[in-house]
Formats: structure tokens, C-alpha cells, sequence
């Protein structure tokens, strides 16, 4: 095929999507940016061009921000614990679930999936009761076995890690459809062939699975990546940002920043945000490139 | 299976099942909780069961609110954009992993790049945007703006660089188009990635709740989860039984569409058969 | 402290901000004065009018525009519900995209950013006058002078108290500082609470809790156009909160809405502060007859509550500007004041009306009616959402002990005046 062709080919099967991608998402975004240059506040949305351009200024009052510091802190902790907490779970349970287990499959299924669509209010109270310092199960289960437990969600110390723990367990499900998936796309006579060959499980996981997975996991790490380092829900329900900010998260920040009508400063802020997703994706993305 | 497979595969059944019991409890709670007065749901320690069950939140919430309105504003705006997604979506995942044309690599990076850009940043423009073009409260206003969602066009794309390029030059020598290869070859095997994002596109359409409010002028274009927000949460304080009814209410149609759209997570049959 | 970088542009924006403020007139130059409009002698409302309202209110206002379009047959009053649940978004951006409805309710803490954004207009003097209204709500839609929305509905925050605790404790309403204070010591010693009182340690809202206090002492969150959130008075308020919990009277970790109820009707918890819907979640609970009604305590100089509620205000951009406010007008009538409290126990914002049989006699009523009289609600200043988040970080470290009153009141002042007051 010629060029001239191949483009006009391509462009033909992108361009619903690039079209309504063009107005519905590439304007706002670009009118965003441009807030973000700006000091415009919420006072100011009736007449939103009387404003100032600040050039950098909002992004470089972030370092001087000591809750946004905070808050960095806080996210970059979240994802480097969460992140491969909940890959590792969704794909080991995708591959029990693909592999081992014939029967109710879809029982399993739908209930590994529940708590991505459980009411962030329902996980919320049966959580909170979980982890009651004095009368939860967590501590008393604990107690059981002579562990002193902590105020997991008082402490400054244990309430953000016990937010991994609780993202983790919730967005598990939505990762492990996506490996279920991937893993159909594998061809059984490439296991086939490396039984054949004498490999054991764990080989035929390495040299099988895995690298036909890759495009996939590239995906799930990528897409958990973003989830994690925009982690809101969770500290904005369960602990709101407390105790003492230790669990307050970029996004949150962001979003409250938002409230307070500060629009050029928060914009300024969720495209920090964006670089470090960017950063971290391609980091991703050298990683898992898939070998063609 | 040898004797060590049936150990295996026993501990494997039991792993599973203790995590499922994680899982599924606070959903089994949500839905017994349902059933309870908002004086027993903030009890400390919990109950189960309720002590007491009344269908009291439901009739509530479903003689107040005008629900099937609600209910068909939601399932017409989360069919619109889920079937629109996968077809849009599709097509441009294709052609970003098996086509290779000018300016697909920018494309790519340009979808890829907006995923990563917190949603809360575009509410304003993309509401301005909206009001200019003069659709507000309309389906159009509620549809359009997540008709085409970059994380679909990602996820069609890797699911689709998995596709043997021999299979594509075969049909191609064979004579055929690049859409007919689309459709007769292409999609087929990606039944399950279908399957996925349809299910996730449904699921996130489905809950959206910022936007439906922000872009309905009137009660008749609101969505279930902005009607239920409705009576669930008080200046001061929330109504956990309604809440919690209403969050059942909406997710039972969430989890019919899972149910539906897994079976799909299936073997392609082509793959089985290539050499 | 932020440096703004002036330049003419920004220079003609202020000049417009203050002449707005002054004159009540829109940002865009060229728009007839009409703000102290009269309105039309006959009285009667026509056309379609918009009315957004949140929650419950929403769900019930069509009873009212029922009434009021029974009185005016030409008019055509829609109500949408709006949920409380990002109620303050859709509103910011339903004046940034041009899509404000006539009338909306407003939140008493949102008037200060939304009457800077020139959308509102300004309350005709002809038809409500401050007298009618509790002084608190009055205050709470005047932005820079000018009054841009009338009240409601309020609420003020009087103490609960376990009757059986008091009881066994032996003690009677406390009418100033150091009779709380040993009240609920006594709440906590004789009375066998583990808590004589449930204070919120700090996060989101607990401002309302202590700036009372602040208030009681004489202290003030604004003196003109300067913050005074460190000077001794504020302090002294401060400080008299943080002592609750230096002192183990009040627990310093974050009891959830919905966890502590339960503790307090079972006498775990002494007593708490909370505004008049906590009569009905405890009624629910079964503990209706088991609480006392208190006023707030007498500090050095005034015994003050925080009040709150709801404010009506009507957009600039309304195409039936005279129906819009004659429609508030008919809500500010005593009689209608009563209708809306027998429809969804809102307390009323207009005084007369609470010399109707149904509000006066109610004791408990009576007692939140009388706080009305002695409650203030912070400043209508555009940036109040971001210096209460900053005083309530503050406040939590106060609670917990990380940080001494008189330190974190610095912290607070700072803040606040580099926050500025968006002027």
C-alpha cells in the first residue's frame, strides 16, 4: 500500500474517535492549560478573560506549598506500595481463576469484581468497623495471637498504609478482568509445546505467559500507575486527608483547591500531577515494551 | 490429573474462596444493610442481618423519586456511550497497532497523554464548551463527551498488537479490504477485550455523577446516581439507609451487565488452531 | 505571601470589582444601575421562573411555588432539585457557562465567592429590611456592604446533654466558661461518661465549633480588611477549646458522623455540640426523651453560637428579574416561614415568625430560637473556604497536641493573611 493510502486508510478508522476526541476532550484540556498560566479564580467565571497571566507562577508556589509537599509525599508512598500490591493480587487470582477453577467460575468472577462496584459508602463503614482500634476484628483477631494492635486509621503512622491495604483489595477486580481477558488471547499450543519441551508451571509462566501478557500488563501498570498517583476516594471518604494530612493525596489536594475556587493554582496542579504519570508511564513503558 | 495436580488444585479452590469471602462481604453487608433503619446501619459493632428488615428505604426512594425516568436516562446514556465506545474505540485501536500511517505514533501519544490528565481539570471548559455549542441538558450534552474515551482506544490497542501479523498479510494477499479484515478477522478474535471495555465503560458511565449534574438544567435529564444523591445526603447530615438502598438499586443493572458481557472471556477460536 | 504582579489590566479589574461591590452593577461595563430597582406596585408575578434548591428543600419547595403560583396564576414557577453532593460545583459552573437558573438556594459560606463573581444581584431594599431577619443571617449574604441574598432558613449549634449523666453527676445548665468546663468535668467524673463531651477535634468543619468560642471571648476572624485570628482574645477562645482535650474530656481522635449518636444516647458520651437535626437522629435512635437542651456558654464577652442555613439569592442574568424577587418575598412571609418549618422542620429565618404557636411552644424550639438572637456566622469574604480548611488544619494539631493555642493562632493569622480575603 502507498503512503498516501495507508494514511487515508488509518485516519478513516481513527477519525469518529479523533473527531470527538478534538472537541470533547483536546479543547477543555487546552483551555485548562491555559488556566493554569493564569491566576484566574472562580470569582472570575463570568468574565474569565479579564484576567492575569502569571507565566510559572503557579507551578513553582506548589513547592512552597507545604500541604502540596506533604500531600506528594503521601501519593508517592501510596503508589509505590499499592501498585504492585494490587497487580500481583488481580494476576495471581486471574491465573487461579483461568487455570485452576472450572467450576462457579463466574461466582468467582462477579465476586472478585464486587468491590470495584460496592458503594464507596458501604466500603467505607464495614471497613471503618474493621479497623476499630477497641472493638474491630482486625484487633481483635490480632489479639488472639497477642498483638497489641494500632489505631490504624488515628495513627499517623498506620493510617496511610492501611489505605493501601483498603485501594488494593478494591481495585484488584477491575486489574484482574483485564488479565482474564489477556490471558484468553494466549494460544494453548504454545503450552502445549513448552510441556512438550519438559516445563514445568513456573517455566511455562515465564517463558509462555508473561511475555504474550506483556502488551496487557504494560496496560494494567500503566492504568493502576495513573489510578494510584490520582488516589482520591478513598482518604476523601474514609480519613479526609487526616490524621494531621498524613493521608492527604495530590488529588485530594487538588480537588480541594478546586473548592476553594482557586482554578489557575489547581489546574497548575493536575498537570504536576500529569508529568509524573507522564514520567512514570514511559518508565512503564521501557519496561514492558512489547518486543515485536 | 496426578494425585499432586488434585492437592494443587484443592489448596488453589480454597485460596480463592477465603479471598472471595473478602470481597464479597461488604457487598453482601450493602445489601442486607438495605433493608435496615438508619439507626441500626450506623450501630458500632455492626450488625449483619438486619434485626428488623423493612422494605421501608426502597419504597421510600422509589415512591419519591420518578424512577423510571432516572432509570432510562441512565441506561440510554450508558448504551449510547458503551456501544458507541466500542465501536469508535475498536476502530481506532486497530489502526493504531496494525496500520501504521502518518502522524499514528502523535495520535497515540496525544490519546495516551489526556488518560493521564486528572478529569476534574476539564469540568469547567468542557461545561462552557458544552453551553456554547448549545447542549446543555440534552442527551447530547450527557453522551458526547465520553463517546470516545482514550482508555479505550489504549486498551483496544494492546489487546490488539496480540494479533498474529500473518494472519492480516494472508487476508490482505487474499485480496481483501482493510475494513473487511476489521470486521470478518479482526474483531472476532478480540471478544474478550470487547467484552472488557464494555464492561468498564458501562460500570464508569453508569456511576458518572459529576458531570450528569452539572450538565442537567432540569429533573427530567438527571441520571439514577444524581436522583439518588438526591435524598441521600443532607446539608448536615446523610441518610445512610436510603443511601445505601440506592446504591443497590444502582449497582444490579452494573452487575447483569458483567454477568452478561464475561462469558465472552473466552478462548478466540482462531488462535487455537495456529501453527 | 503570593506577589501579584500588577499591570493595568489588573488595575481596571479591581476598580470594577470595588464599583461592583459599591454599586452592585456587573463586571461588564455598560449595564444600567437597576439594583435598588423598584418593584412593580401591583404585585403580581408573571412568567416562567427557574428555581434551584438542594436536598430536601428541593424535593418539598414545589409545595410552596404551588401556593404562590395559586396567588399569582400568571406565573409559571419550575423547581429543580439540586443534590447537596456537588451542589457547589454545579453552581460555579453553571455561571461560568452562562446556565444560572432565576432563583437558587446558596449556602451561607458560598455567598462571599459567588457574589464576587458578579452573577448575583443585589437584594432590593424595598422589599426586605435586616430588622425582619435574625442579625447572624442577615450578616452572612452582605458582601462588602452590599446584601446579595436574603436568609432562609438557619440553624444555630446549641450543647446535648445525656439527662442521666447530668443526673448522676449533679449538675444544671452552666451559664459561663468555667461552669462548662466543670460540667462536663463532672459529666466525665460522677457522671460516668468516658467522654463529658464529644468536640470535633479539627478537619473539615470543626471551625464551626470553635469559633464560637473565639466569639464568646471577643475575638473576631476579620477586623476590616485584616485578619486578627492571633490576637489575645482569639487566642484565649482557642486555647479554651484546645483544653477540652489537653484536659481528657473530649476524645481527640475523629469520631464519624453516625459513630458517636450511639454513644451519647448510651451515656458514653456526656455531651456534644449540634444544630437542631440531631433532634430527630436521636429520636430515631430511640433516645428522644433522653437529652437536655443547653445554651452555649458565656465567655468573656458574649455568649454566641455559630449559626448557618440557607440563603435565597436571584441571578443577574434572570430574564424575569421583578418575578424572581417577589417569589423570595413570598417565601420571607411569616405564615410561609411556618408552612416550610411544618414541611421539613427548617428553622425560619424571619423572626415574627417564630411567634407562632407551632415554634414557640416547643421548648427545645424555643431554646434555638433564643441562641438565634446570639449567633454570628464567619465573614462573606470570596476566599472563606480556604481560610476555614487552613483554621481547621490548625485546630486538629491544637486538639491533638501538636501544636500550643497561642502557636497555632499564629499559624492561622499567617495563613489566613497570605491567603488574603480575595478582594
Amino acid at each position: 500500500m502507498s503512503q498516501v493510502r495507508r494514511a487515508v486508510t488509518g485516519w478513516g478508522f481513527a477519525l469518529p474517535f479523533a473527531a470527538l476526541f478534538a472537541v470533547f476532550m483536546a479543547v477543555p484540556v487546552l483551555a485548562s492549560l491555559v488556566m493554569s498560566f493564569t491566576d484566574i479564580r472562580s470569582t472570575d467565571l463570568r468574565d474569565p478573560l479579564a484576567v492575569d497571566f502569571v507565566g510559572l507562577d503557579n507551578y513553582l508556589r506548589l513547592f512552597d506549598d507545604e500541604l502540596f509537599v506533604r500531600a506528594a509525599t503521601n501519593t508517592a508512598v501510596f503508589v509505590v506500595l499499592g501498585v504492585p500490591l494490587t497487580m500481583a493480587g488481580a494476576l495471581l487470582v486471574a491465573l487461579g481463576l483461568n487455570a485452576g477453577v472450572t467450576r462457579f467460575r463466574t461466582v468467582f468472577r462477579v465476586g472478585y469484581y464486587l468491590p470495584v462496584v460496592t458503594s464507596i459508602v458501604a466500603i467505607a463503614v464495614v471497613w471503618r468497623f474493621l479497623l476499630q482500634p477497641d472493638t474491630g476484628l482486625v484487633n481483635t483477631m490480632l489479639g488472639l495471637v497477642g498483638i497489641d494492635g494500632a489505631k490504624w486509621l488515628d495513627d499517623t503512622r498506620t493510617a496511610l498504609p492501611t489505605l493501601v491495604v483498603m485501594a488494593a483489595w478494591r481495585n484488584l477486580g477491575f486489574s484482574m478482568v483485564i488479565f482474564l481477558a489477556g490471558l484468553q488471547a494466549i494460544p494453548q499450543d504454545l503450552y502445549e509445546a513448552a510441556r512438550i519441551d519438559g516445563a514445568g508451571r513456573w517455566a511455562q509462566f515465564r517463558y509462555v505467559t508473561l511475555p504474550v501478557l506483556r502488551p496487557t500488563l504494560l496496560f494494567v501498570a500503566v492504568v493502576t500507575t495513573i489510578g494510584y498517583v490520582q488516589f482520591f476516594e478513598e482518604p476523601f471518604v474514609m480519613t479526609q486527608g487526616g490524621p494531621l494530612d498524613s493521608t492527604l493525596s495530590m488529588a485530594y489536594h487538588t480537588y480541594n483547591q478546586f473548592g476553594f475556587g482557586s482554578y489557575g493554582y489547581a489546574s497548575a496542579m493536575s498537570y504536576v500531577l500529569f508529568l509524573v504519570v507522564v514520567a512514570l508511564s514511559i518508565a512503564w513503558f521501557r519496561l514492558l515494551r512489547a518486543n515485536t | 490429573m496426578t494425585a499432586r495436580d488434585r492437592v494443587a488444585t484443592a489448596v488453589l479452590h480454597v485460596l480463592l474462596t477465603a479471598g472471595l469471602v473478602v470481597m464479597v462481604g461488604p457487598f453482601i453487608w450493602m445489601l442486607a444493610s438495605s433493608f435496615k433503619t438508619d439507626a441500626e446501619i450506623r450501630r458500632s459493632p455492626p450488625t449483619w442481618w438486619p434485626e428488623d428488615p423493612t422494605l421501608d428505604n426502597y419504597s421510600n426512594l422509589l415512591g419519591r423519586l420518578d424512577f423510571p425516568a432516572y432509570f432510562t436516562n441512565s441506561v440510554v446514556v450508558a448504551v449510547l456511550t458503551t456501544v458507541g465506545n466500542l465501536m469508535f474505540c475498536a476502530a481506532a485501536g486497530y489502526a493504531l497497532a496494525k496500520l501504521r500511517f502518518a502522524g499514528s505514533r502523535l495520535l497515540f501519544g496525544v490519546v495516551l497523554g489526556t488518560i493521564m490528565v486528572p478529569s476534574i481539570v476539564t469540568l469547567v471548559p468542557l461545561f462552557v464548551l458544552v453551553s456554547n455549542l448549545g447542549l446543555v441538558n440534552s442527551y447530547a450534552a450527557l453522551v458526547l463527551p465520553f463517546l470516545a474515551q482514550a482508555f479505550g482506544v489504549f486498551l483496544m490497542r494492546q489487546f490488539m498488537l496480540s494479533i498474529p501479523e500473518d494472519l492480516l498479510e494472508a487476508a490482505r494477499i487474499d485480496g481483501a479490504g482493510e475494513w473487511r479484515i476489521f470486521f470478518r478477522i479482526v474483531l472476532p478474535l478480540c471478544r474478550p477485550a470487547l467484552a472488557t471495555l464494555g464492561i468498564l465503560t458501562f460500570l464508569a458511565s453508569w456511576n458518572n455523577f459529576l458531570w450528569p449534574l452539572v450538565a442537567a438544567t432540569t429533573e427530567d435529564r438527571y441520571t439514577l446516581p444524581v436522583a439518588l444523591a438526591l435524598y441521600s445526603v443532607g446539608q448536615n447530615r446523610a441518610r445512610y439507609d436510603l443511601l445505601l438502598a440506592g446504591s443497590v438499586l444502582v449497582v444490579v443493572p452494573v452487575l447483569i451487565v458483567f454477568v452478561l458481557l464475561q462469558r465472552h472471556f473466552v478462548r478466540g477460536i482462531a488462535t487455537t488452531g495456529l501453527k | 505571601m503570593r506577589r501579584r504582579r500588577t499591570s493595568s489590566r489588573a488595575v481596571i479589574a479591581l476598580a470594577c470589582a470595588l464599583v461592583l461591590a459599591a454599586a452592585g452593577c456587573g463586571r461588564d461595563s455598560g449595564e444600567t444601575e437597576q439594583a435598588e430597582g423598584q418593584q412593580v406596585a401591583e404585585g403580581k408575578a408573571t412568567g416562567e421562573l427557574t428555581v434551584w434548591a438542594m436536598g430536601t428543600e428541593g424535593e418539598k419547595l414545589s409545595v410552596l411555588a404551588e401556593d404562590f403560583m395559586a396567588d399569582n396564576p400568571d406565573a409559571k414557577v419550575t423547581v429543580t432539585a439540586v443534590p447537596w453532593d456537588g451542589a457547589h460545583n454545579k453552581i460555579a459552573t453553571a455561571i461560568a457557562g452562562g446556565q444560572t437558573p432565576d432563583v437558587s438556594m446558596l449556602g451561607t459560606t458560598w455567598m462571599g465567592e459567588f457574589a464576587k463573581t458578579g452573577a448575583l444581584d443585589v437584594v432590593p431594599a424595598d422589599l426586605f429590611s435586616k430588622g425582619d431577619f435574625f442579625e447572624g443571617a442577615w450578616d452572612t449574604g452582605i458582601v462588602d456592604g452590599t446584601s446579595f441574598a436574603v436568609p432562609w432558613y438557619v440553624e444555630t449549634r446549641l450543647l446535648y446533654v445525656n439527662k442521666e449523666v447530668a443526673a448522676r453527676a449533679g449538675v444544671t445548665k452552666p451559664t459561663n466558661w468555667q461552669e462548662l468546663k466543670d460540667a462536663v468535668t463532672a459529666l466525665q467524673k460522677e457522671g460516668g461518661a468516658q467522654w463529658g463531651i464529644y468536640l470535633q477535634p479539627g478537619q473539615t468543619g470543626a471551625w464551626q465549633t470553635a469559633m464560637p468560642f473565639v466569639w464568646q471571648n471577643g475575638g473576631e476572624v476579620l477586623d476590616g480588611d485584616a485578619f486578627t485570628l492571633d490576637s489575645s482574645e482569639a487566642t484565649g477562645g482557642l486555647e479554651y477549646y484546645g483544653s477540652f482535650f489537653a484536659d481528657g474530656l473530649s476524645s481527640k481522635d475523629q469520631l464519624r458522623g453516625g459513630e458517636w449518636e450511639p454513644q451519647f444516647a448510651s451515656g458514653a458520651i456526656g455531651s456534644f455540640v449540634s444544630g437542631p437535626w440531631h433532634i430527630s437522629v436521636l429520636d430515631e435512635l430511640g433516645a428522644g426523651d433522653k437529652f437536655d437542651l443547653w445554651p452555649m456558654p458565656k465567655g468573656a464577652s458574649s455568649a454566641s453560637s455559630f449559626i448557618g442555613g440557607s440563603n435565597l439569592g436571584v441571578f443577574k442574568d434572570s430574564d424575569n428579574r421583578d418575578a424572581a424577587w417577589k417569589f423570595v418575598s413570598y417565601l420571607m412571609r411569616p405564615e410561609v416561614q411556618v408552612k416550610w418549618y411544618q414541611t421539613v422542620n427548617d428553622l425560619p429565618a424571619v423572626r415574627s415568625a417564630w411567634d407562632d404557636d407551632v415554634l414557640s411552644a416547643d421548648p427545645m424550639l424555643a431554646m434555638f430560637g433564643d441562641q438565634l438572637e446570639d449567633a454570628k456566622a464567619p465573614p462573606s469574604i470570596a476566599t472563606w473556604e480556604q481560610v476555614a480548611a487552613a483554621i481547621d488544619g490548625e485546630l486538629e494539631r491544637v486538639a491533638k497536641g501538636a501544636s500550643s493555642a497561642a502557636d497555632a493562632a499564629k499559624a492561622m493569622q499567617q495563613k489566613a493573611t497570605s491567603i488574603g480575603t480575595g478582594g
